[in-house]
């Protein structure tokens, strides 16, 4: 029998499975006994078990208009509950400095005045928002959801790449992958206490809820607001809807009068208190942005202005995950909490500087440029896989427009062993953990999206470049004493076996046997 | 000294080619209040009523947003104030061009230093910027250079352009109204590394007046610049800024302060109508 | 309920609902022109076409194939076969969150199966297809059934389907009024009804055209007549409209249904069968009528609205 991992060999990035060849890490000692006497065959089958329920489920996001299954990886990706809390408290960390960035940036400029950040950063961001300026949200949050891009450097360390603060998304994938999981590596499931991600939802409503408008009372109206069906994350916008137990509306549901909005029912209009908006900004609300957009709710920003409607995440968010100000967040987590950052940054350079111009020009091979402005991995150039022409080309951009890029160092991600064809092969990943901010708590959700790059040395892994996903376990902690075990369910005292459900007038099986012995012998 | 009162009358609106089944709009209609200017009294009014919602945006200026479901076929709106103005002050500023170069000084007006659309110029208004900076020892001199060069070569022809006209074409044709000679001006100060910004407000066209005597006024536009303080000019008229001006709004170029923009659901707009009415009251 | 999807939950209904009664039809139809020799190809298609709604002006004499490539087959027109159930399952994409996942998922499996069913009808011949699709349609009935709350959302689909249902049985029954009475047989139309071994029970192996005709019109228990399906439309309106009017019937939707069906209940069989064409056609006017008073009443305005921007110096 075909050894799965036959050939496996150690990539050039931190390999999450294997510190050695053929010697697995700790955390993934039983998902690897559970893989090595599988043979390929056996793998194979569960793989297009996987397959073919996230196609009827329509589990799906559409690439150049087309929609197809967003690949999940047989193979999990495992997080030791030390390295989680690291990243948990990362994360919380960085969106409370954003938080504080972004209340400061729409109001009094503070670290604008301080010189911490440039002002040219914030007013040359494409996604500075004047017109969000003045809008204060009831519970002060503005960042509701956030999605924290991180990868694994070669010596393992959890480093952020990008944040996501205006409408992240994954977070679906991730629930899903749980669920499909669990049927199809069942075993695995069983011996190892992985860290349930089912919660996301009602903590999402929670804090939505909590970020309601002083006069929506005890049970705040709460929507998701699509683009529609032909978004390609419109398959998440419908599970959160379904699973928040909340309407999933489009633009022209709802109507927006005098600064009141609310949706078109059956009924007549119902007020709404609080929208989860899963649109750009941009095409919110064409009385203050594009005019030509159909998706949005004219009004809908005076509406929250006056505090009678909360937007989630706020608008105007996109100046706190600009790719420039990302450099500054390790300053604004020291200015705004006074706290050295628990996550490091990619090592980056900021090309306004004439001088770091002319020395990332110099050595364009061996790094990756970004658009500030960006998402989806759109536009990126990884010098050294690029072709001299592409790198001649964004030397020409970069010279013409610096404000509009970064370059980093090269970080080769690390690994997890992927099936690609009939074997386990080592794949570049990187994680999206999420965030949910209620006002008064950040939730971290354990686990996290784990994108793959499926090509091989691959090193960009958007599902829009043609990425998979991975599902995320983070394992629970070993119970300390600050920590009691939950109790175990007590039993019904005296339980006694309920009797057997009520049988039919069915034919009794001397019925049968009389029945079967009329008409005589057949030949 | 002596101020004066002035009352303003700004009726505004558009006329549809039919019913109009809903409306959202902004005006920028209402005097600010601040040490050159003292608002007694400002309201704004729309036809077909509607509840109005002010705020102040991100410039500080003042906006009435409003509504209109009722089916219309012309939307009015009628902002009314009594404004005290002041003459103008000493015209002194201190900057020199080392003081504007500090790059404290750059960061902090960082955002009225960036050209905009309306307000980007050409190579030939460039150079003209670089030739008015040479030539003047102070950038208040300069400032007020560029406003005297705008003010002889561009002449005020009403109605030869749109609010969609840029600095460059305007300066072309030679011709505009004050929205562009002021983003010219505007343009050129910005070119020179000066700090610069669009004023958006009334003017009563009459110097010296007569008290209670109602005149044809209208929206006018001019411009301020940083040297070590602010100064404003007007660059339509050549004159500086006194009694006669009311400020509405500031920021760098008409988008940021439009009297009155939105949008509506409904037939194409056929027309639209402005007219201001001043009275010196004191 | 969202005015958006109590419209699409509609939809839902009608186009599952004409997928199946259009296969049945077709399928009844089809096998009747292959199965008698007598039957002229060309008329019958046009006539069946015609009643459909989709009269075509071709001059080419028309085959059984293009019937089915018309009505079974074509992806582009929501009152095809495989149109409809492409529709339904466009609804309900935009109101996923509100019909249970059991239903989606058949809705998205019967569509992603339709590739197959094409060629299904290349190997198997029409009728393992229709039969494929009056099972899958089987399916979500009966998922609907033990998976819907009976809340609003469940009332605007089982309206859909019994509007559908009517106006399908109306044209059906067209096909056998047009045709001179002769063609297709009664004994085809009921069977494409699935009410052949019903009506033998009923009316006890006497087949007669005014007891075929009576009973798909007018049983009362057998859920595929016209009169079931109009009193099932309108316990559905009644428990849709909000609370009880002082006087009379609350919505328009309401009184035309219910004009209809009393028209059918406390008219004599003999009368009705004596203008069947008329009463036909009524009860056509009567689903098309009710289609845009429910439309009124509950879908409003649930377009987009295309915003023109406008500004003054």
């Amino acid at each position: 029998m075909a050894d799965l991992f036959e050939n496996y060999r150690l990539g050039p990035g931190w390999d999450e499975m294997f510190a050695t060849a053929g010697m697995p890490r700790e955390t993934y000692e039983s998902l690897h006994a559970t893989l090595q006497p599988l043979s390929s065959a056996d793998l194979g089958v569960r793989a297009d078990v996987l397959a073919r329920a996230f196609l009827d489920q329509g589990i799906t996001f559409a690439l150049k208009g087309i929609e197809r299954p967003f690949p999940l990886d047989i193979v999990p990706r495992i997080i030791a509950a030390a390295e989680w809390s690291v990243v948990e408290t990362g994360v919380a960390q960085r969106i409370r400095a954003l938080e504080a960035f972004l209340s400061d940036v729409y109001g009094a400029g503070e670290v604008l005045a301080a010189g911490v950040v440039p002002r040219s950063v914030v007013v040359t961001s494409a996604h500075f928002h004047r017109e969000a300026a003045g809008i204060v949200p009831h519970n002060g949050v503005r960042v509701h959801v956030a999605g924290v891009d991180l990868v694994r450097d070669e010596a393992g360390v959890f480093r952020v790449l990008e944040d996501n603060v205006r409408v992240p998304s994954g977070v679906s994938y991730v629930i899903e992958n749980r669920r499909a999981m669990s049927h199809v590596l069942p075993e695995v499931f069983a011996s190892t206490r992985i860290r349930p991600v089912e919660s996301y939802p009602s903590q999402l409503l929670g804090a939505l809820r909590a970020a309601a408008p002083a006069g929506a009372g005890d049970e705040p109206t709460v929507v998701v607001l699509t683009p529609g069906v032909h978004n390609s994350a419109y398959f998440e916008h419908a599970l959160l809807a379904r699973e928040m137990g909340v309407e999933l509306v489009e633009g022209r549901d709802l109507i927006c009068a005098g600064n009141q909005v609310a949706m078109r029912t059956t009924a007549g209009e119902q007020r709404v208190d609080v929208i989860y908006r899963r649109i750009d900004d941009e095409f919110l609300d064409p009385v203050q942005f594009r005019t030509d957009s159909i998706l949005g709710v004219a009004g809908l920003l005076n509406a929250a202005r006056a505090g009678q409607v909360t937007i989630a995440n706020a608008v105007g968010n996109g100046v706190a995950d600009d790719k420039l100000l990302y450099t500054y967040v390790p300053d604004l987590i020291r200015f705004y909490l006074g706290e050295d950052p628990v996550l490091p940054n990619v090592e980056t350079y900021r090309l306004a500087d004439p001088d770091v111009l002319a020395h990332v020009l110099d050595r364009l091979d061996t790094l990756v440029l970004k658009p500030v402005d960006g998402s989806g991995g759109a536009g990126i150039v990884i010098g050294s896989q690029a072709t001299d022409a592409e790198l001649a080309e964004v030397r020409a951009r970069l010279s013409r427009d610096p404000r509009g890029w970064i370059a980093q160092r090269e970080v080769k991600l690390s690994m997890v062993p992927t099936l690609i064809g009939n074997r386990l092969r080592p794949r570049h990943v990187d994680l999206r953990p999420f965030a949910v901010n209620d006002g008064t708590r950040i939730s971290v959700l354990p686990g996290g999206l784990t994108r793959v790059a499926l090509p091989e040395g691959a090193l960009v892994v958007n599902s829009s470049q043609g990425g998979g996903s991975k599902d995320t376990w983070v394992l629970a902690a070993p119970l300390g004493p600050a920590e009691p075990a939950p109790e175990p369910r007590p039993a019904a005292p005296h339980a006694s076996p309920a009797p057997r459900p009520d049988p039919g007038p069915g034919a009794t099986s001397s019925q049968q046997q009389q029945q079967q012995q009329q008409g005589g012998a057949s030949c | 000294m002596n101020s004066w009162r002035l009352e303003i009358q700004h009726e505004t609106g558009f006329s549809y080619d039919g019913r109009v089944g809903a409306s959202y709009n902004e005006a920028r209609m209402t005097p600010r209040d601040e040490p050159h200017q003292a608002v007694l009294d400002a309201r704004v009014a729309v036809w077909p009523a509607a509840s109005t919602y002010r705020y102040a945006d991100y410039w500080g200026t003042v906006v009435t947003a409003f509504d209109v479901h009722t089916p219309h076929e012309r939307l009015a709106v009628t902002a009314s104030a009594t404004v005290e103005t002041l003459p103008p002050g000493d015209l002194l500023a201190p900057a020199t061009w080392a003081d504007l170069a500090l790059s404290d000084t750059v960061d902090r007006w960082h955002e009225l230093l960036l050209p905009t659309p309306r307000t980007a110029l050409d190579e030939e208004l460039t150079a003209l910027a670089e030739e008015l900076r040479g030539a003047h020892r102070t950038p208040h001199a300069a400032a007020l250079a560029a406003c005297e060069r705008v003010h002889t070569e561009v002449a005020y022809v009403a109605g030869s352009t749109g609010v969609q006209t840029d600095a460059v074409q305007a300066w072309r044709q030679r011709s505009g109204v004050c929205q562009d000679l002021s983003h010219l001006t505007v343009g050129l100060l910005r070119a020179m590394g000066v700090p610069a910004r669009y004023v958006s407000g009334y003017l009563h066209p009459t110097p010296d007046a007569p008290v209670g005597e109602t005149v044809v006024g209208q929206s006018h536009a001019w411009v301020e610049w940083w040297a070590g303080r602010w100064s404003g000019f007007d660059p339509t008229n050549g004159v500086a800024i006194g009694e006669r001006h009311v400020i509405v709004g500031r920021g760098r170029e008409y988008g940021d302060v439009p009297p009155l923009k939105g949008v509506y659901a409904g037939p194409p707009n056929t027309g639209q109508a402005v007219e201001v009415k001043i009275t010196r009251r004191r | 309920m969202l005015s958006r999807i109590a419209e699409s939950l509609y939809w839902i209904g009608r186009y599952v609902e004409r997928a199946e009664d259009t296969a049945r039809i077709l399928d009844v139809h089809l096998h009747q022109m292959l199965a008698d020799p007598w039957v002229a190809e060309d008329a019958a298609c046009r006539s069946l076409l015609s009643v459909m709604g989709a009269p075509t002006s071709d001059d080419m004499p028309l085959s059984a194939g293009r019937v089915v490539t018309l009505l079974g087959l074509d992806s582009g027109n929501p009152s095809s076969v495989i149109g409809a159930l492409a529709a339904a399952r466009e609804n309900a994409r935009g109101a996923r969150e509100t019909v249970s996942s059991e239903m989606w998922e058949c809705l998205n499996a019967t569509w992603l199966g339709l590739p197959d069913a094409r060629a299904r009808v290349e190997q198997q011949g029409v009728h393992a297809f229709f039969g494929w699709v009056r099972e899958r349609c089987a399916v979500l009935a009966g998922l609907a059934d033990a998976t819907m709350s009976r809340d609003e959302g469940w009332l605007f689909l089982v309206l859909g389907r019994s509007v559908e249902r009517v106006d399908m049985s109306a044209r059906l029954l067209s096909t056998h009024a047009r045709a001179g009475g002769s063609i297709p047989s009664w004994l085809t139309l009921l069977r494409s009804c699935g009410a052949w071994e019903t009506f033998l029970r009923t009316y006890r192996g006497s087949l007669d055209d005014r007891h075929a005709a009576e009973f798909l019109l007018l049983d009362r228990l057998f859920p595929r007549s016209v009169f079931a399906a109009l009193s099932t439309a309108e316990s559905c309106l009644a428990e849709l409209a909000p609370g009880p009017g002082r006087a009379g019937v609350a919505t328009d939707a309401q009184r035309i249904v219910g004009r209809s069906r009393t028209n059918l209940e406390f008219r004599g069989a003999d009368e009705l069968l004596d203008d069947l064409a008329g009463v036909l056609a009524g009860l056509e006017r009567t689903c098309s009528q009710v289609n845009d008073a429910v439309s009124r009443r509950y879908f409003r305005a649930t377009s987009a609205v295309m915003w023109v921007s406008e500004a003054v110096a």
